[in-house]
């Protein structure tokens, strides 16, 4: 184990049952990802990619194997010790942007910090100001194009100052130009220190990643 | 941000649902109300009828159901029972008792049954048994076919003192001696007569629908009733006025049960329509709520966001319904008084009432927010990885 990994995955295997069978999602990986790394998780539709994300997310537990997450064992974790790591360590990006559309954007970015019980301290001014959408406070999220919603959720999945941000094909649902912004930002948001894992099909933007594992029936081939 | 205001804007999403689920539970918020002031206004009514209106402490009566009794003595209708008129000399003589009024009530109901008068034979003790007995014009009987007005029949008839009124039913003309300040009782649409009067109209000379008796000392009531009971003839019934408006009131309990068993049908429907809906706002959500919980929501906000949503609806709705209940109150109160059988009390039967109004809220308010409880639990159960992976 690397000791100065922020994410460490050993041995890990998931395993689930869909209807009659079980599917092995996830098969003895080890993998380990440094603080400020930037990675792309890289495979075919259904090779297992994203249930290793949401097993480094603290959303599911590994059948087997062991998983640290900024120093901390989820196997040993509780419930609720899960979700305070979520609410503290990690940030999400999906390809859908899951904003609240009764909410404007300051408050969709300002939820999070709602459950880890932060007082708002203008740190969401700051970081839609970093995304480009100072200007777009108070508008509703069906007033916004899908750059401007992703632009929306990464800068929700940052409130809380999580050291890791996980995004699971962020760019998928926008155009050429919106993901190249998206890309231009987790660049800028990796430079700045954050931890980037990245699932993705998109070639161009695994380029743009400081390192690529390639994942095929749920084991690291690369 | 807040709790609160996340979860007012998510009832925001579907507004005419939300107003839908508050309007239902607005429903029973009103029935609730409604039938608490009805079964609250009738008990109220029939007891200051029957026991502090009148100033009667007992009744006699031949012996029957204290139902029957209740409508020969305040409703009218000439009942087969009738007590004899020689008991009330024997009753004159005992101490115990202030007043000895022997009466004979009947009902006369016009050929197209679009009028009942309530006619009274009495006796010149009225006046030491009713505390309200006063006089607005004119005074006692002069002559045989004199009559003594309520307020309210003087009013609808228009009659003043010496006028004249003609009765067709007994082919009779009467002569007004007097009208009643208004009381609010039975006596301001009542005919005062004479007794011998009223009992030779109705050809019962000597026979009285009843008698009613005022006793010279209250605490003294189950002893006195005893020495009554024992001196009077078998068949004779001694009722005190609190057993009456008692027998009545528990007469008036199926037509009670029947209202709660309304209320209870109303609540039904309200919790599944909460139920449902909110059900329906879980599952409209569940890939949102599944990223909540990646962001950091854990079970209790997620049970504390569903709850708030459900609550903010009871609140609206039961408030709504409450005050609803209030305003119908009385207008129901005049609609049960068209179908009550045992007994309609002259007073309002239901007046609008802070107090029930608030119970109502508060009753509706806590129904709602058990209802949350399922579907909060349903929310807080997602497991984010299944709604993700195969939604």
């Amino acid at each position: 184990m690397n000791n100065k990994a922020i994410i460490q995955l050993d041995n890990v295997s998931k395993n689930y049952r869909r209807g009659p069978e079980t599917v092995h999602a996830v098969k003895d990986v080890s993998l380990s990802v440094a603080p400020g790394e930037y990675v792309a998780v890289v495979g075919h539709s259904g090779s297992g990619k994203t249930t290793l994300m949401n097993i480094m997310g603290c959303l599911d537990r590994p059948s087997n194997g062991r998983v640290t997450v900024n120093g901390r064992e989820i196997q040993e974790e509780s419930e609720s010790g899960l979700t305070r790591l979520r609410q503290t360590s990690i940030g999400f990006v999906f390809q859908q942007f899951f904003l609240i559309p009764t909410l404007n954007v300051i408050e969709n970015v300002t939820l999070p910090s709602l459950f880890a019980g932060h007082k708002p301290n203008g740190r969401a001014m700051e970081l839609l100001g970093k995304v480009g959408l100072e200007n777009r406070l108070h508008h509703l999220p069906g007033e916004l194009s899908g750059g401007e919603m992703q632009r929306v959720a990464i800068a929700r999945s940052l409130i809380n100052a999580p050291p890791i941000l996980l995004a699971d094909e962020p760019t998928g649902n926008l155009d050429s130009k919106n993901a190249g912004l998206i890309m231009d930002l987790f660049e800028q948001l990796n430079a700045d220190g954050v931890t980037i894992v990245l699932v993705t099909h998109n070639s161009d933007i695994v380029k743009r990643c400081g390192r690529t594992v390639q994942i095929e029936d749920g084991a690291i081939i690369q | 941000m807040t709790f609160i205001k996340v979860a007012i804007s998510n009832l925001r999403r579907n507004p005419v649902r939300s107003l839908l689920t508050g309007l239902s539970l607005a429903v029973s918020a009103a029935t609730l109300s409604v039938v608490l002031s009805l079964d609250q206004g009738y008990s109220n009514a029939v007891t200051n009828d029957l026991v502090h209106k009148t100033g009667v402490h007992m009744y006699i009566t031949k012996e029957g159901c204290p139902i029957e009794a209740a409508s020969v003595i305040a409703q009218g209708g000439l009942s087969p029972l009738y007590v004899d008129e020689s008991i009330v000399a024997r009753l004159e003589k005992m101490p115990e008792l202030a007043a000895v009024m022997p009466f004979k009530l009947f009902a006369v109901t016009t050929d197209d049954g679009s009028r009942t008068d309530i006619f009274m034979g009495i006796t010149d003790a009225v006046e030491k048994i009713k505390p309200d007995w006063r006089f607005a014009s004119g005074g006692w009987f002069t002559t045989r076919d004199s009559i003594i007005l309520g307020a309210e029949m003087a009013r609808i008839e228009n009659l003043g003192i010496g006028d004249r009124t003609y009765v067709e039913h007994f082919d009779t003309e009467f002569v007004v001696s007097g009208i009643l300040h208004r009381n609010y009782s039975q006596d301001d649409g009542t005919f005062f007569m004479p007794l011998a009067t009223a009992q030779s109209l109705v050809k019962r000379e000597g026979k009285l629908s009843a008698v009613a008796l005022k006793l010279a000392d209250i605490s003294a009531m189950d002893t006195v009733r005893n020495r009554i009971r024992a001196s009077m003839p078998a068949d004779y019934f001694v009722i005190g006025s609190r057993e009456l408006s008692d027998g009545i009131l528990q007469f008036f309990s199926s037509t009670r049960a029947i209202m709660f068993v309304m209320v209870g049908v109303a609540f039904l429907i309200s919790v599944c329509g909460i139920i449902n809906t909110m059900l329906m706002a879980v599952l409209e959500r569940r890939r949102e709520i599944a990223y909540l919980k990646c962001v950091g929501a854990g079970k209790y906000d997620l049970l504390r966001l569903i709850s708030l949503e459900t609550t903010a609806i009871a609140i609206a709705g039961s408030a709504v319904g409450a005050l609803l209940g209030m305003v119908l109150s009385p207008v129901s109160g005049n609609l049960l008084r068209r179908f009550l059988i045992a007994y309609v009390p002259s007073g309002a039967i239901a007046r609008p009432d802070p107090v029930i109004a608030l119970a109502a809220f508060g009753v509706c308010t806590l129904v709602g927010m058990a209802c949350s409880l399922y579907p909060a639990l349903r929310a807080a159960k997602i497991i984010p990885m299944e709604v993700l992976r195969n939604e």
